[in-house]
């Protein structure tokens, strides 16, 4: 037994508004906008977030393709603006912070090719009923990209958190069998034809406790076309799960881009079971023609219901989860795969299948004969990007073409939706106004079920100088000029000797013995920082001590000084202006201060003592005889102790 | 007797120079038999030849100089880019090396690389000229540490005062070590020291580059044959690498060849 699959996720979302538009009414809503950055490269990711304080951004509900399931996303219609491209995805949040709604959307919008643009002012509806209104923004897009590296999945990657609420080309009422030119197969085990998918049941009516579903866009497609699917696994929320896989296909019938390990992961309701479900969305390809099941399947672990004997006492004494690896597979689909018509196919097809628009543009449009202009080709829309070549050139013997390279930047998860830049280097080979060559892209369409050819208008380039470059011809000159030109455009030739040999290119520093070398030399400053360690410690600094010391001996005989001269003591005062210039020059020559003597002065430097020499022969007299000189004026023998003897002494 | 004598010496002298002479032969032979057949328009013979050479005697500058000819005559701008980028990696400052890989890219459609002048005068000057200008340095270092514990025996040794002993020895050490740091980054510098490793683009036309390093990923677009990557990481046989456009995708190995030693790179996580 089936039952149908319902949700309560719209009727959540209406009481969450509820509450937050009676909040936020309290106050007056705010609009805050930011574009990042404002300028840009052709083909990069420009950010637009509208922050609505105080209020409630209207939300209207969005079909998702999945049940005819609805989700809310914001009421807000965004101004067309040729040359830019708005990306189907956003990230939409609502929060209420005590009892302060505010709500946050964040749009990208991504740049066809360089000029100024001005995203004009729109309107921003509000939950009450008014609505705020953005202020215009100018982009200024140059040639090339300015934004940071993207970064690009490692090996295990991280799917962006933000959901994507919105997918476009996803029919709402599920996919649908749209055979172009046969009905389908009578008899199709095609669970879609409906529109909608019915959910697993057990024995007892209740929902499947794990199951998975897919939804493929449609299931009619053309061999290599790339078909975006949502795979959804659905487990519920009393069961013990732990899942460490990731679905995989049935059979060989289809090719699958790579999942992302972490997909989006929300909570519902289905036939009144809480249920968790987890959701990659990817695309598919079919390599060859014909009739093919679709299957998915998932290695799960979860705990399987109990099988044990009822009659055992102890059996739900010692029950335990049985917690089994199980392959739950997905609902099964048809896939009427066509091959592509040989009627018809251009020359230059190289496999593209889409809906998809190819601009090209040349930089710069005056060089000189052998400089290079670079083309730039864009090929944007829906479609299977790894089989978008670049734009094919006509042979031209005016041009040297080379090969060019590109650059893919997806705009959804399924890699189906996207630009594709390419770069081509051409040269020419002569000068004049060229015209470029001409340029076309074909690919084709399912939609019109036809191949599409798209020509593509380049400008004409203006060419200076000769081929030759051979400089105007001078007498004698004619051989130099024509080798320098020769030289210019050829290769030089080879070197007959071979040189000095080296037996490795490996980086040096990829050598163990090199960082022993580096070692040695930062060992050798280490050990000499060490023993300077080690010799502080064990040899502690006495000078420091010892300086300290005298410079405190000092001060007192200085003080001692200007006590003698205030009491008229000769006797005290050139004891100690003695013994203050003895502490001086002791400390100077490393000698004990009692060691200065006049004579020791006399030998090491004799001009200090002739200066010194009254000073200790004043001292020497007073002190012995016990008596000074009436005309001894001490204030002034303080001043010369003070400003000429006691100075540092040079060295 | 003077004709013996003569004889002898001679005979000595030829008998000691007879193994060199040998050598320089099967030397040259080799090198000239590869410029035959460059000369004689044999690119890929000669081309195999060079290869052999660096095979059995190492690399130099002039044999990948001439490799790379012989492969960009061959038709082969991806290994003729590869073996230029080689060159030019032995000899930074060799003009002719330089014309030729710039020929070479333009012939391919690529951007110039003409280093500028100051990354040619810091990979023209050897690291080990760095490094022993470092070691001088610290020694110096480490003298003026002893000399700064030992000042008062030295000034009384040399009749020079402790006081300017000391400033010297200080200067030297609080100078020293800064300046030995900074020629420490630029000896480091000098080798490229950034754990990633330039390679070149050798797949015929273009690789394709991929969003993650498995075969089904898809793919964010290609780079042409010749074109300069750095690779960052390694997942199995898939290398992720930036192009000069700062684009980064996983491309896989046989793809890419290292201009120096090996893609020894850490693993993705």
């Amino acid at each position: 037994m089936k039952a149908p699959l319902f949700s309560l996720r719209p009727g959540l979302a209406l009481a969450a508004l509820l509450a937050l538009t009676t909040t936020s009414s309290l106050a007056a809503a705010t609009l805050t906008q930011q574009m990042d950055p404002q300028e840009a490269g052709v083909g990069d990711e420009v950010t637009i977030t509208l922050k609505v304080e105080g209020g409630d951004i209207k939300t209207k509900d969005t079909a998702t393709g999945i049940f005819g399931m609805n989700m809310a996303g914001p009421d807000i219609t965004l101004p067309q603006v040729e040359g830019l491209r708005w990306n189907p995805n956003y990230q939409f949040q609502t929060i209420s912070i005590n009892g302060k709604a505010s709500a946050t959307v964040t749009f990208t919008v991504t740049p066809l090719h360089t000029g100024d643009f001005t995203v004009p002012a729109f309107d921003v509806p509000l939950q009450e009923g008014a609505a705020l209104q953005t202020k215009a923004m100018k982009l200024h897009v140059v040639a090339g990209t300015t934004s940071p590296p993207a970064t690009v999945p490692m090996p295990v990657p991280i799917n962006p958190p933000s959901p994507i609420q919105n997918l476009p080309g996803f029919n709402p009422n599920g996919p649908v069998v749209m055979p172009p030119n046969t009905p389908p197969a009578p008899g199709a085990a095609d669970s879609t034809s409906n529109g909608t998918v019915e959910v697993p049941t057990e024995s007892d009516g209740r929902p499947a406790k794990v199951f998975v579903v897919i939804t493929p866009k449609t299931t009619d497609a053309y061999v290599g076309e790339s078909v975006p699917m949502m795979i959804d696994f659905y487990i519920r929320l009393d069961v013990i799960a732990q899942q460490d896989s990731l679905p995989t296909i049935k059979g060989s019938d289809f090719m699958m881009n790579s999942l992302s390990v972490h997909p989006q992961e929300n909570d519902l309701m289905i036939l009144n079971e809480a249920f968790h479900r987890e959701r990659w969305v990817t695309a598919i390809a079919a390599p060859k023609s014909g009739d093919f099941p679709m299957q998915m399947e998932r290695d799960t672990y979860w705990n399987k219901p109990n099988t044990t004997n009822n009659n055992d006492p102890f059996g739900n004494f010692f029950n335990r989860p049985n917690l089994v690896h199980e392959l739950v597979p997905s609902n099964e689909l048809t896939f009427h795969v066509h091959a592509l018509p040989a009627d018809g196919r251009p020359a230059n097809f190289s496999g593209a299948i889409g809906h998809l628009k190819v601009t090209g543009a040349a930089q710069p449009t005056s060089v000189a004969v052998g400089e290079p202009v670079t083309l730039h080709f864009t090929v944007a829309g829906e479609g299977n990007f790894d089989y978008v070549k670049c734009p094919t050139l006509a042979d031209d013997p005016a041009w040297k073409t080379y090969v060019p390279a590109s650059k893919t930047n997806y705009q959804d998860e399924s890699h189906t939706a996207g630009f594709k830049i390419f770069e081509q280097a051409v040269i020419p080979q002569k000068n004049g106004t060229l015209p470029l060559p001409q340029a076309s892209f074909s690919y084709f369409d399912p939609a019109n079920k036809q191949y599409v050819t798209t020509p593509i208008n380049l400008p004409a380039v203006t060419v200076t100088g000769t081929a030759a470059a051979v400089p105007p011809a001078s007498p004698g000159g004619d051989a130099d000029a024509t080798a320098a030109a020769a030289k210019a455009t050829d290769f030089l030739s080879n070197r007959l000797n071979i040189g000095s040999l080296t037996a490795s290119l490996a980086p040096v520093y990829r050598q163990p013995w090199f960082w022993v070398v580096q070692g040695v030399v930062v060992v050798l400053l280490l050990l000499g920082m060490l023993f300077l360690f080690f010799r502080s410690r064990t040899s502690p600094d006495n000078d420091l001590a010892e300086r300290a010391q005298r410079q405190q001996t000092l001060e007192q005989e200085e003080d001692a000084m200007g006590e003698a001269v205030r009491l008229g003591d000769a006797r005290a005062f050139f004891l100690a202006a003695r013994h203050a210039v003895q502490l001086q020059l002791g400390a100077q020559w490393k000698l004990q201060p009692e060691a200065i003597t006049l004579g020791e002065i006399r030998q090491r430097d004799p001009q200090l003592a002739e200066t010194l020499e009254s000073l200790f022969t004043q001292a020497d007299e007073v002190i012995y005889s016990g008596q000074a000189r009436k005309d001894l004026d001490l204030a002034q023998w303080q001043l010369h102790v003070r400003r000429d003897l006691l100075q540092p002494q040079p060295a | 007797m003077n004709f013996l004598h003569r004889s002898v010496i001679f005979f000595t002298v030829a008998v000691f120079l007879f193994p060199f002479l040998l050598h320089a032969d099967s030397s040259d032979s080799q090198l000239e038999a590869a410029n035959r057949a460059y000369t004689y328009g044999s690119y890929d013979e000669s081309a195999q030849l060079f290869r052999q050479i660096i095979a059995d005697r190492g690399y130099s500058a002039s044999l990948c100089f001439n490799l790379a000819n012989a492969e960009a005559r061959a038709g082969h701008p991806g290994l003729a880019i590869l073996n230029y980028e080689r060159a030019r990696y032995l000899a930074p400052a060799d003009k002719d090396i330089d014309h030729n890989l710039q020929l070479a890219r333009k012939q391919a459609g690529l951007e110039p690389n003409t280093y500028r002048w100051w990354q040619v005068a810091l990979r023209s000057i050897d690291w080990t000229v760095w490094l022993s200008i470092m070691a001088a340095g610290s020694l110096l270092i480490f003298l003026a540490m002893i000399g700064t514990a030992c000042a008062p025996t030295l000034a009384t040794a040399t009749n020079i005062s402790v006081r300017a002993l000391k400033i010297t020895f200080r200067a030297t050490i609080f100078i020293g070590i800064p300046v030995c740091l900074f020629l420490g980054f630029i000896e480091l510098s000098t080798l490229g020291f950034n754990n990633r490793i330039e390679g070149v683009i050798i797949a015929p036309k273009e690789a394709t580059l991929r969003i993650s390093p498995f075969e089904s990923s898809d793919s964010t677009g290609t780079i042409p044959e010749g074109e300069l990557v750095t690779v960052e990481a390694r997942y199995n046989d898939y290398l992720r690498i930036e192009a000069r456009d700062h684009h980064f995708g996983w491309v896989q190995e046989k793809e890419l060849a290292p201009i120096t030693g090996s893609f020894d790179v850490k693993p993705a996580n």
